[in-house]
Order: C-alpha cells, then structure tokens, then sequence
C-alpha cells in the first residue's frame, strides 16, 4: 500500500454510458493483480486538495494494465474527467482474486451493478483456455457489453432473476464470482445464494465468491466500517476482500 | 520540544509533538504504517475499546455528506482482553506512546479495564470515551472509577454536553480534557432509502468545537489541559485549536480521506516541515516532504 500521485494520460469512450481512463501511475502500481483496487482522489497541481467534496476516495478497480505503467479504469461517461488531471492513489488494496487450479469454466454473475470490478481477470483467463459466461441481472442488463472480448458469452437474465439454461450454467460452472450493487448488497448476495442452492444438490467450499465494492474510508483495515462477519470470525473487505466465499458469510442484515 | 498534555502530578503524559489522531481513525495500532511516519506523531489513540466483545453495526455504516461523512460503524472490537492480547508487541514497537481509548460503559467496567490495564507498560495513559447520554452524576462516577486506573486520564466529552459535564469530569479526576467527540446527526442513505444515524465528520466540525475549546478553556481550571479535536484537516486548523486554548490536537477523519495530512500536521506543529527550495520543480517537492525525503531526492538527482 502506498500513496502515489498519478495523471490521466488519455480518456476513451467505450460505450454509450462508459469511458476508460488510462492513468499514468507509479512503478509501485504496475504489479496489481485482478480484485485488487485503488482508491482515488483528485488533486490540483502542488498536490494540494482543493475542496473536500466528495469527502472520502472513490474506489476504482482497474480492469487492464497496459505496458509502460499505464492503469486503465472504467467510470460512467457522465463524470467529466480531463487528460492531465492529477491523481493522489492509494493502493493496492486487498488481496487478488483466488482461481481454482484447472479452472476450465467461469459464471460471473452480475446483479444490478455494471460488471467493471470483474473485468481485469478476463484476459488472464480467455489466455488459459478458460470459459467464461456472465449474467447481468436487475439494472445490469443495461450494461453494453459490446466493447468487452467477444469470447465471453453474454446472458441477460429474465426479470425474475432467472435465465435460460440456469441449471446447466449453475452446474457447468467450475467456480462462480457474484458482483452486486451497493444497494441491499448482503440481501442481493443472499438472493443469488438462494438462487444458487435451489438448483445444486451442493454449494461446496471455494465455489462461489461474493466481491464486495462498499465504499472503504481507510482501506487499511483501521476504520472498521467494511468489516463483515463469517463463520469463522469477522473479516474486512479492505484486508481480507474483496472477494469471500459466500458460503462462509453471514448474509443477514 | 515536550508538550505535557496532561495535569502535572503523579503520570504525566508528555508528548514530542502535540498532534494524534483521534480514537477511531487509525485502527488499533500500526493500521497506517505504510502511509503515515509515526515518529512524527505525539501519539497513538487506539480505537474504542469495551471489557465484552462489541459486533458491527448492521446495515448502513457511512453516508457521505457535502464536504463530510456520517459513520456508523457500532465500534466493532473484540474486547478489551483481546485488544491487549493481539496488540501488545505492536504498541510496544511503536515510537509513539500509545493511548487507550475506553468506551465508558460504566463504574464496574472500569474496576475490571483497571485489573487488565494496570501494569502493562506499553499503554502510556487512557482516553474515557463518555457516552452522548450521560449525566453529571453518572460521568463523575464513572471517571472517578476510571481514575483508579494507574496511568494519565484523558476524557473525551461528548458533544452537545460538554459544558455542563466539564467541571464534573475535571473534579472527578481527569487529566485532561478531550473537546470534543464527534457530533451525532442523521442523513439519508441514497441506496437503501433509510435514515442513518450516526457520528458526523468534516471541516464543517471545526468551528463548532473550536468555539467549544475556547469557552472551555476559560471555565475549567487551567491546570487541566484541553486537548482539540474535531474538523482538522489542515495545519491551519490545529493552529487555530492551539490559539483557542488547546495543548494539543487530535486529526479524525482527515487521515482517511488523506493520510499525509496527518503527518503534515504533525511535521507543522513539531516543527519539522521542510521549506521548498527556490528553484525546485514541481515533481522534486510537494507539501508532506521532509528533509530526509528531500535531502534524498537531491542525492537522485545528482545535486549534492
């Protein structure tokens, strides 16, 4: 974890609602893996902030790395951001996602978020021959996907969280990674979960993953505020996280 | 330079640099190693700490505000025996002297922090955190219990009631007072719908306590020093405290937001900031560096 300032070199479209970000970043940052995020802030020149609103960082996670110490992030078209902008990143934070070894076929299951937390293990994983189907459910339908690799295969779930072929997918699936929105975040994971074990005879351990994307005040496990609690003792999303088996939270509110 | 932030008397609780962070805001011990040059610091305030374990709050923990936050986090801790446990190598590795925070929850409680604390020599003083609710009556009871306790007493008054429960608390044994904890208030939770409530943080605090520093320090009696706390996110601010009246100053929720700041802080009122050179550019300096830092940088560049 470090603090480092970093620029936006260059800001592309992707999409109708999207737009990547390639941020001029520290050496320290080259080696961030998939799970692992940034927080951001923006400063004026001098490294000074300027005003204190919003208070707290945004939480990026990065969904590719270029040669040359280049980070690329996605954020809604709608923010206005300015090549050259100056950047204070502290990072990385949390630990990289967890693959089962012989991993063949990955579901990414998508709910009422855009999927941007889950896009930087895609090229780790088509390059090893990996399947890899996502679903977007509730308002992550609205997703365009047509800028991500063309291999994945795409399903837009029905609007009673259901889609086609889902025992097969459920059953097809090697290892699951769930993505929902801030919103009822532990309830929308307890749904999938639901969704989960009324079509498997068995959910069994590192399985399926929950990514949790709370908004983290320190992100150095001080301030607690992202703490969850699991069998096996509390954990925190900005040590431990962002991903935990599912099987092993306590999803109740 | 040694700032005493506590009465002279028995323990005396003296400080290299009269800047901490505020209870809450920087874990247990060392969270912020990797961020913040604790050698700067004048010491550490754990976060609150009760005798049981205590769980997160459920549901909403944090609501941003325009230019501030609202948490509520339920002080998850897993007990005061615990905390001792888990942490006891780490504050005894830290330059700094570490401070407690205890969440007052009553007289018996204090009787039974007493028996765990007394004795363990990497925690320099306890802060008594009083709860928003109290009474007069019950705080006196409770920081006179606290104050068995063998090591320098901090008490941090609530907000709203800060005046009326002053003279009790400092007749009751305080070392020093810490004006003040964060003000309650409650805010909206966009994704849920809910109202959250919560403590508020945010530059928008500081006037508020500042004026509450500054009306105290002329109503307690001035062997009892005030320590500031609240809204610091400059060295200005803590500057403004130390005018005010205060000894010292603790940073809360400036150090999340940005971390250096405390450490600036704590490099302005130490006396440790460094000046930039005239002709540096603007990638050779920025306002956190110290001389190490620069004095290196210099070396990098072949300027000697």
């Amino acid at each position: 974890m470090k603090d480092t300032q970093a620029y936006i070199e260059r800001i592309r479209r992707v999409s109708r609602d999207y737009q990547r970000l390639e941020l001029a970043v520290d050496n320290s940052l080259s080696a961030l893996l998939a799970g692992q995020a940034l927080l951001a802030r923006r400063i004026e020149k001098d490294y000074e902030i300027q005003h204190w609103n919003p208070y707290l960082r945004e939480l990026w996670f990065p969904v590719e790395i270029l040669d040359s110490n280049i980070i690329v992030v996605e954020v809604p078209a709608a923010i206005n951001y300015q090549p050259g902008q100056l950047l204070s990143l502290l990072g990385p934070i949390g630990k990289p996602f967890k693959f089962r070894r012989k991993l063949r076929n990955v579901l990414l299951i998508v709910y009422d978020t855009p999927p941007t937390s889950l896009l930087m293990m895609l090229p780790a994983l088509l390059s090893n021959d990996a399947s890899v189907t996502m679903v977007l459910m509730g308002t992550a339908c609205d997703y365009d996907t047509g800028h991500l690799p063309e291999e994945i295969e795409i399903i837009r779930a029905e609007d009673d969280l259901s889609w086609q072929d889902m025992v097969m997918t459920l059953g097809w699936a090697d290892q699951v990674f769930v993505l929902v929105g801030p919103s009822k975040e532990l309830s929308n994971f307890a749904d999938v979960m639901r969704l989960v074990r009324d079509r498997r005879n068995d959910v069994p351990a590192n399985y399926i993953f929950g990514v949790f994307q709370r908004q983290l005040p320190c992100a150095v496990g001080a301030c607690h505020a992202c703490m969850l609690r699991a069998h096996d003792g509390s954990k925190l999303q900005c040590l431990d996280g962002p991903a935990f088996d599912l099987t092993y939270l306590h999803l109740e509110n | 330079m040694a700032v005493e932030i506590t009465r002279p008397g028995k323990s005396s609780l003296l400080l290299s640099t009269p800047v901490m962070p505020a209870a809450g805001t920087v874990g247990f011990a060392d969270s912020y190693r990797r961020l913040v040059d604790y050698e700067k610091l004048g010491a550490i305030i754990t976060n609150p700490v009760t005798i049981e374990q205590w769980n997160p709050a459920s549901g909403t923990r944090l609501v941003p505000l325009p230019g501030g936050i609202l948490v509520h986090t339920g002080l998850p801790n897993p007990g005061l025996r615990r905390v001792i446990q888990r942490n006891r190598r780490a504050w005894e590795r830290l330059p700094v002297p570490v401070v407690l925070h205890l969440v007052g929850t009553g007289a018996r409680q204090m009787k039974q922090a007493a028996d765990m604390i007394d004795g363990i020599e990497a925690i320099a003083g306890i802060e008594l955190g009083l709860n928003d609710d109290i009474d007069e009556a019950e705080a006196f009871a409770l920081v006179k219990a606290a104050a068995r306790i063998e090591k320098p007493l901090l008490v941090r008054l609530p907000f709203y009631e800060s005046y009326q429960l002053a003279p009790a608390v400092a007749d009751a044994g305080a070392d020093a007072l810490v004006v003040s904890a964060a003000p309650r208030g409650t805010a909206r939770d966009e994704h849920t719908g809910r109202l959250v409530s919560g403590r508020i943080y945010g530059p928008l605090v500081k006037p508020l306590v500042l004026r509450k520093v500054g009306r105290l320090r002329r109503q307690v009696p001035e062997e009892i020093p005030i320590i500031g706390a609240g809204g610091i996110h400059s060295p200005q601010d803590a500057r403004d405290y130390i005018e005010a009246g205060a000894v010292a100053v603790q940073v809360d929720t400036a150090t999340w937001a940005q971390p250096k700041m405390l450490e600036r802080i704590a490099r302005d009122l130490g006396g440790w900031i460094a000046t930039r050179r005239k002709d540096a550019l603007m990638d050779e300096w920025h306002p956190d560096m110290g001389p190490t830092e620069a004095a290196q940088r210099r070396v990098a560049q072949g300027d000697s």
